[in-house]
């Protein structure tokens, strides 16, 4: 096992390079012209040229990505073009409220999707089953903005009982000393005893959380279903039964355990998806998480933010298929 | 089915939880504990940099709230309000300007507003060298007179006054700031002299301002002691949170929402102008459009009414030269063009080009929807005049690269952009967009004319000694570029201001673009 996750670990290292060399070298290519964004918008020739020089862009690209490299090596994600801020400094700042985001929708996602998939595999053609299929196919294919904004509309607009947007009431910022150590709001405002900070940030995060976790909820439902109905025709379950072992012991002792296999698998991808991809329930939601960050720097070309997201999403996407794979390694008919 | 019931009866008790505790669902400016907090959504991040010598964007939503400058202009009647200044002379030939300055301001740090803080504030903005700080170009040398008069030596005249009201890069900083690190406001800290001081930045999203309580002017009478400014780019959000009270004010919104406000009871909706104009350059040194009939039949061919109507939804007037509505030096009894195919087929012809000969390439901003319509309606008429344009979205950098292209063939035929002022002034358009240029910067037709040139140099010496003259000699350079025509004036864009109704004193100035002076405001 120790042997595998090296491997694996030294496998994503060399993945990771590629990305940064083959984003690196993209963005370099696209026409644009970083020195007059780091200048300003109405910037003079001689504050453009000084510009160029201040980030390197008069040397050759070889040495840029050299410095590039060594500065990663220090924490280094570089600076954003637009915003004037470190990368990291930024990312430290958006990608918490995003993670915490995600984090829900995926707790939501699991604790939703398997019960309806089992309970849909185990009602087979019954009522229950037909909702589930239903259900599932919706959740998956119901555009995100849409589900976003119906959602806004009854809950905020007509029933008034949600808010409409962001992490917490402004007034919270105002009459709270709002904590800000992990980044991640619920945890802070729970560690800290802010007991009202934490009742409203929980408040802010169910509509933009139950908009993504709709679409990993009808997969995983759906994944369950397809995976349990398998195992349910499997001779071991019919010699269990035979030996009047309970259902519900059956079904959660033993299939269930043993068709978690590709539904983890395609949840880790969901997550990994996810995490980048945030942006339309982000601007949506006015949630100030990593989603507003990337569409921004894309647009306006910020390289720097640009690099230091797609590394991130690298990361995260080797990480979370890591810990997929541990996982389903720990089932003893996969060979690790 | 126990567990069932089990599990339906706790979700019911968290979900009460949740809805029935930690404050009501609305970040309310209009609730009962919100009534002295003024909540504007805005469509973007509410600054970026911090360091008002260097804020050259949005940012100054929020900084004409922190810092203040010694003038402010006022759009009413073109004149300048004082602000910290009290009173400022200038020496008969315009070289030497003196301020006296209001007594008893005092900055954030709590140190007292002097003469130095001014010579420091705006030499600090001149070595920095970007953003705006090329409007103190004229000035020489600065010197404090004593405590509250400060002296100003210019290279040439110049109008001080305007530039010493301009939105950017004119705030007066505390002297303090020398003692703290070099990126220290650029970090998001501030040290100015306005009504409202940070209370909390989150960067990018929101922005909270709480008053300070040492303000020159005071707080009798009604004011907001806390100002948010907070990102929210769904505009459908933005209607909502204006609608139900949860937000003061907002703006852009599309033209679609703006028409349906208008009959609601809860908001009030306000069309200013906004300073901004849309303009389309011809590549006037680049064969056809060199010649003066060909660019002529190209203005004719424009679809002015469409493009107010479809592409600014009609938030706009259709632009009468290049000075916009609402900033003196505009003249309504200019040439206004209309469509006009056959007049411009006819001279198409006369300059000796066929149908189907012409072929141009256009660009504009992409990510702009006005622009695109705008470009598409364009090409629309055009080919019904046998001319095929070729319209092309860049990112803005891309687009102003090749504009300033080495190689005038590989430039665009036609750029399409958006021009706002730095200083309030028709010098702002005039001198910027058309006065000639040794290598191109922002007058992106490349025109040249020395007639013109001296028209806009003397209208901005004139500004401050005789604004009537002044304003004469813009409009007469305006006549030029009508019957030269090296660009097409499409429309001058209008500002819609939603405000909930809950709100008092709020008045735009277009000067200070989208910026909303919180301390005028308060709660009815």
């Amino acid at each position: 096992m120790k042997s595998y996750i090296l491997k694996r670990i030294l496998l994503g290292v060399v993945v990771l390079f590629g990305v940064i060399l083959i984003t690196f070298f993209l963005t370099r290519v696209i026409p644009s012209n970083p020195a007059a964004q780091w200048a300003g918008s109405r910037a003079t020739p001689a504050q453009i040229q000084k510009a160029r020089i201040e980030l390197g862009l008069d040397k050759p690209i070889y040495v840029q990505f050299e410095k590039y490299v060594v500065d990663l090596f220090h924490g280094n994600l570089g600076t954003s073009l637009r915003t004037k801020q470190p990368v990291l400094k930024e990312l430290e700042t958006y990608l918490p409220p995003t993670i915490e985001l995600v984090f829900w929708s995926t707790i939501m996602a699991v604790l939703i999707g398997i019960p309806l998939g089992l309970n849909s595999a185990r009602k087979k053609d019954h009522a229950l089953d037909h909702f589930c299929r239903f259900f599932s196919v919706g959740a998956v294919s119901l555009p995100t903005f849409w589900v976003a904004l119906f959602l806004q509309l009854i809950f905020y607009r007509k029933l008034g009982i949600l808010p409409l947007g962001g992490q917490l009431d402004t007034k919270m910022n105002i009459l709270y000393n709002v904590p800000h150590n992990t980044g991640l709001l619920l945890l802070d405002s729970l560690l800290s005893g802010q007991i009202p900070v934490f009742l409203n940030a929980a408040k802010h995060i169910i509509l933009p959380a139950v908009t993504i976790a709709l679409y990993p909820m009808g997969l995983v439902a759906r994944m369950t279903r397809s995976s349990l109905l398998e195992i349910l025709e499997e001779d071991y379950i019919k010699a269990a039964r035979s030996y009047g072992i309970k259902e519900r012991f059956i079904i959660w002792r033993y299939a269930l355990k043993n068709s978690m296999g590709t539904t983890v698998t395609v949840l880790a991808l969901s997550i990994g998806y996810t995490l980048t991809n945030t942006f339309l329930v982000e601007a949506i939601f006015s949630w100030p998480g990593i989603g507003n960050y990337i569409s921004t720097a894309v647009v306006s070309l910020d390289y720097p933010a640009i690099m230091g997201v797609t590394l991130f999403s690298a990361c995260a996407y080797i990480l979370l298929n890591l810990i997929a794979d541990i996982i389903i390694s720990f089932d003893p008919r996969v060979r690790v | 089915m126990k567990n069932k019931i089990c599990f339906l009866a706790v979700f019911m008790m968290i979900l009460s939880l949740f809805t029935g505790c930690g404050g009501s669902s609305s970040d309310s400016g209009g609730s009962s504990d919100g009534n002295d907090v003024a909540y504007y959504a805005y469509n973007s991040e509410p600054i970026l940099n911090w360091d008002p010598s260097v804020e050259f964007s949005n940012g100054v939503i929020v900084l004409n709230n922190v810092y203040e400058t010694l003038l402010r202009f006022n759009p009413t009647t073109k004149k300048y309000d004082y602000v910290l200044a009290t009173s400022y002379k200038k020496s008969s030939d315009g070289l030497v300007w003196t301020f006296k300055l209001r007594k008893g301001v005092k900055f954030h740090d709590g140190t007292t507003m002097t003469a130095d803080a001014v010579k420091y504030s705006i030499e600090r903005t001149q070595k920095k060298e970007v953003g705006a700080s090329y409007i103190w170009a004229p000035v020489k040398e600065i010197k404090a007179i004593d405590d509250y008069t400060v002296q100003f030596t210019l290279n040439y005249a110049a109008p001080l006054d305007m530039i010493a009201s301009c939105p950017y890069a004119a705030f007066i900083i505390s002297p303090k700031v020398k003692d703290k690190p070099d990126n220290w406001l650029e970090q998001g800290n501030e040290d100015g002299t306005g009504p409202y001081k940070l209370s909390s930045n989150k960067m990018g999203d929101e922005v909270v301002l709480s008053k300070f309580n040492d303000y020159w002017k005071g707080w009798n009478g009604k004011h907001f002691s806390k100002a948010v400014i907070k990102k929210t780019s769904e505009t459908s959000s933005r209607r909502q949170m204006v609608e139900k009270g949860d937000a003061d004010i907002t703006n852009n919104l599309p033209a679609e929402d703006v028409k349906a406000l208008k009959s609601s009871q809860n908001v009030k909706v306000d069309i200013e102008p906004s300073f901004t104009n849309l303009v389309a350059f011809f590549n006037t040194k680049k064969a056809p459009l060199d010649n003066e009939k060909v660019r002529e039949a190209l203005t004719y061919a424009f679809p002015y009414e469409n493009a107010v109507k479809y592409a600014a939804g009609g938030l706009a007037k259709q632009s009468t030269g290049v000075i916009p509505v609402g900033m003196w030096g505009h003249g309504d009894s200019l040439t206004k063009y209309s469509l006009n195919l056959d007049k411009a087929k006819s001279l198409l012809k006369e300059a000796g080009i066929n149908e189907g000969q012409l072929k141009l390439s256009l660009t504009y901003m992409s990510g702009d929807e006005s622009e695109k319509k705008t470009a598409e309606l364009y090409k629309s008429e055009l080919s019904k005049i046998g001319v095929n344009l070729e319209v092309r979205a860049m990112p803005w950098e891309s687009q102003w690269q090749q504009a300033k292209g080495t190689d005038i063939q590989s430039r665009q035929d036609i750029l399409m952009m958006y021009w706002w002022p730095d200083i309030s002034s028709p010098y702002s358009w005039a001198y910027n967009l058309f006065h000639s240029e040794k290598n191109p910067l922002y007058n992106l037709a490349y025109y040249s004319n020395s007639q013109y040139d001296q028209l806009v140099d003397d209208g901005y010496k004139m500004s401050s000694t005789n604004i009537e003259e002044a304003e004469n000699k813009f409009i007469d350079a305006q006549k030029i570029l009508l019957k030269d025509n090296p660009a097409v004036f499409i429309y001058d864009k209008e500002d819609a201001w939603i405000t909930n109704s809950s709100l008092g004193g709020f008045k735009a100035n277009s000067a200070y673009p989208l910026v909303v002076f919180f301390y005028d405001c308060y709660r009815k």
